[in-house]
């Protein structure tokens, strides 16, 4: 790299080691940043350890640009990698970052291209325009509840004619998120009255009542598609699929595989390897048209029977990225940090290999290792970890921000942030390989605490052990 | 039974609380021409919107940001070697000694008094939306609370539980905990106070209201 750059992680926990730690590799200074409830995280620990006296800074908020950008001033950075969460896909963030008095990089694409597909409406009408199947119904918001009826009534109509013996219909608040303003609707009889619920509620929460009506789909699979390209934005590549689909009850990832499917040795009703070849290459195109020009995921649902639809596209690094690097290969070479390649290509550096050089080997589960009752609706558990041992193996990799424990020095789950406690990786040269490797991993973890009221701590331990079977299974 | 004359003693001996003034965000500071020993302020108006005597500026990314005393107090130290200088959010910048209201010794009282129903653990706590209108429209002292009955709901890393109400029957008397805001383990949420208790709470109110001063 032609300058000595100094990386901002606006960020936390494990994702902010795993940047901390591709900026020491690829030689960068980094500056990180904490709030009083990450006092104890592993990462401020990281950053203590590896970084200067100008490496570490509390903050009152991961929330506060103003905060973030003042510490990047002091701490002379010259980028600013968002991490995934709080400002990853804000457009606005990101342009300000980059436009300001003291312009520094912002480490995902530029605000452009975040403002381009970070509005799902917008994403899908581009889809379209470039023959990209998407979920049917709307692609603009609705305000006419004649017009909602019609597609409404079109979608009944259509999935009918598919022969779906109870259809289903999602009416959403186009300017709603996280699951909240959404509805779906079984009998048409019913339409006006949803309909008319969402758009009073959309028009509450975000003073937008549009409405976007669509098929809902059951019965799917969950692939995504890792893309990177560096900031020409005109040679992007993939690294292949993944399988997203055991989440827990509120729909969140739990255990990701990578690549999507296995029909070598799993027998699919469809062409799995074609799926995921045309879900490759339908986002390269949508990439290319978009001039993407840093690291993302595209996702899409596949039905049953093989359709697959295009849901949305998240542009930043992703949790589950280590688990698309643990299976792909650059010019023959394993070690692939996609972390580091967002940072370097984001600093400018060109990409340097091209679709030919990557390949692919073996089979990669990662699983998330959560403290929680899964058994009681995925309720997080808050409380004092005092155990957290794994017997390590050259298959495994494990990122995790929680320090060293111990009886005497116990961490305390913040309450303020999301309860992952850590992702193990896990390589297999086959499928089979691969689950027996997740499983004797799994059997080998051991975590332990207790919570104020001296109950001991819950885990998804035995969630991700009871799924491994089930892994890339319809 | 509660000695009222000998808490209230107890409290005449010390009638101050030092409060740690701390930056509220990362920037740079700069302290206002106050210095150690002076009196300041605490919000004033019908909506408390006189902001109380301004005690440093803290400016992040352009954005000036004040530092108002959130109590009236005396000014007991001033950590001036942050000044001009780049502050992290929660350093202390200095200690306002605050001469206790009538208002807080009754709470001080109050809270030996009353049965003090607590956090179970770390986390927002709002009342479920029934008792949380009653509570908005009639307050609280118009919400009888019964051993075993459904009271709050517990909100944390964005999931929501109910909470049973554990502890004598009673009136709420007092509340604890704010709208959208953390309360630690063990912190108190509620006071409840028996109907044959409010007889002594009232004497409890009576006698502070007459007996204490408070100082300007």
């Amino acid at each position: 790299m032609e300058k000595q750059h100094k990386v901002l992680i606006a960020n936390r926990g494990e994702i902010a080691v795993r940047i901390i730690q591709a900026c020491c590799k690829l030689g960068l200074k980094f500056v990180a940043v904490y709030t009083q409830e990450d006092v104890h995280s592993g990462h401020v620990k990281l950053a203590k350890e590896l970084g200067d006296k100008n490496s570490l800074y509390r903050i009152s908020s991961y929330h506060d640009a103003n905060e973030i950008l003042s510490v990047a001033d002091t701490a002379e950075a010259t980028a600013i990698h968002p991490g995934y969460g709080f400002f990853a896909e804000d457009f606005r963030f990101a342009r300000r970052v980059t436009e300001r008095t003291r312009p520094l990089i912002f480490l995902g694409p530029s605000w452009r291209v975040i403002r381009e597909l970070g509005d799902k409406i917008n994403t899908k009408r581009i889809a379209r325009s470039l023959n990209v199947p998407t979920v049917p119904g709307s692609d603009r918001p609705i305000y006419d509840e004649s017009e909602a009826e019609k597609i409404a009534h079109t979608l009944f109509d259509f999935q009918l004619q598919q022969g779906v013996k109870t259809p289903l219909v999602l009416v959403k608040a186009s300017a709603g998120g996280g699951g909240m303003g959404i509805e779906e609707i079984h009998d048409i009889d019913l339409f006006r009255s949803v309909y008319r619920r969402i758009r009073n509620y959309a028009m509450r929460q975000f003073k937008d009542d549009g409405v976007l009506i669509e098929q809902r789909i059951t019965n799917f699979n969950h692939l995504e598609v890792q893309i990177i390209s560096d900031r020409s934005g005109k040679n992007p590549v993939h690294f292949g699929t993944r399988n997203c689909s055991i989440q827990s009850t509120g729909l969140q990832k739990r255990i990701e595989i990578a690549p999507g499917f296995d029909p070598k040795n799993i027998h699919y009703t469809f062409d799995a390897q074609k799926v995921m070849d045309d879900i490759i290459e339908h986002s390269l195109v949508l990439a290319r048209k978009v001039n993407y020009d840093s690291v993302g995921t595209w996702e899409w649902i596949v039905t049953k029977e093989g359709n697959p639809f295009l849901m949305e596209v998240n542009t930043r690094i992703q949790v589950e990225n280590g688990v698309s690097a643990a299976i792909s290969r650059i010019k023959g070479k394993n070690g692939v940090d996609l972390i580091a390649e967002q940072i370097r290509t984001g600093l400018g550096e060109p990409l340097g290999y091209t679709q030919n050089d990557i390949t692919f080997d073996g089979i990669g589960i990662e699983y998330r290792i959560i403290a929680e009752d899964t058994e009681h609706n995925f309720t997080p558990w808050v409380g004092d970890i005092d155990t957290f041992k794994y017997e390590k193996a050259p298959w495994l990799s494990m990122h995790t921000h929680l320090p060293k424990v111990s009886k005497e020095n116990p961490y305390t789950i913040p309450t303020e942030f999301d309860p992952n406690l850590a992702l193990g990786i896990v390589w297999g040269t086959n499928l089979e390989n691969a689950k027996q490797r997740g499983k004797e991993f799994l059997n080998s973890l051991v975590i332990a605490g207790s919570n104020p009221q001296g109950e001991s701590l819950k885990s998804n331990i035995p969630f991700l052990l009871e799924n491994t079977d089930r892994i890339l299974k319809f | 039974m509660l000695d009222i004359t000998a808490l209230l003693e107890e409290i005449k001996q010390h009638p101050y609380t030092d409060l740690s003034i701390k930056t509220p965000h990362t920037g740079k500071i700069e302290f206002s021409n106050l210095k150690e020993g002076d009196k300041v302020t605490d919000a004033t108006g019908e909506f408390k919107e006189f902001p109380g005597t301004k005690i440093a500026v803290i400016t992040r990314e352009n954005n000036p940001r004040f530092i108002h005393a959130c109590q009236k107090g005396i000014i007991q130290k001033l950590h001036k070697e942050y000044d001009n200088g780049f502050v992290e959010a929660g350093v202390e910048i200095g200690i306002l000694r605050h001469f206790l209201t009538k208002e807080e010794v009754i709470n001080t009282i109050l809270q030996k008094t009353l049965h003090l129903f607590l956090a179970p653990e770390r986390a927002k706590y709002y009342f479920i939306p029934d008792i949380d209108t009653k509570v908005k429209v009639y307050g609280s002292r118009s919400v009888t609370v019964t051993d075993g009955m459904e009271l709050f709901i517990v909100s944390r890393m964005k999931r929501e539980v109910p909470l049973r109400y554990t502890g004598p029957n009673g009136i709420i008397y007092q509340v604890y905990f704010s709208h959208n805001q953390n309360v630690d383990v063990n912190q108190p949420l509620i006071g409840v106070c028996s109907p044959d208790q409010v007889e002594t709470i009232e004497d409890v109110v009576s006698r502070v209201n007459h007996e204490w001063k408070e100082q300007n």
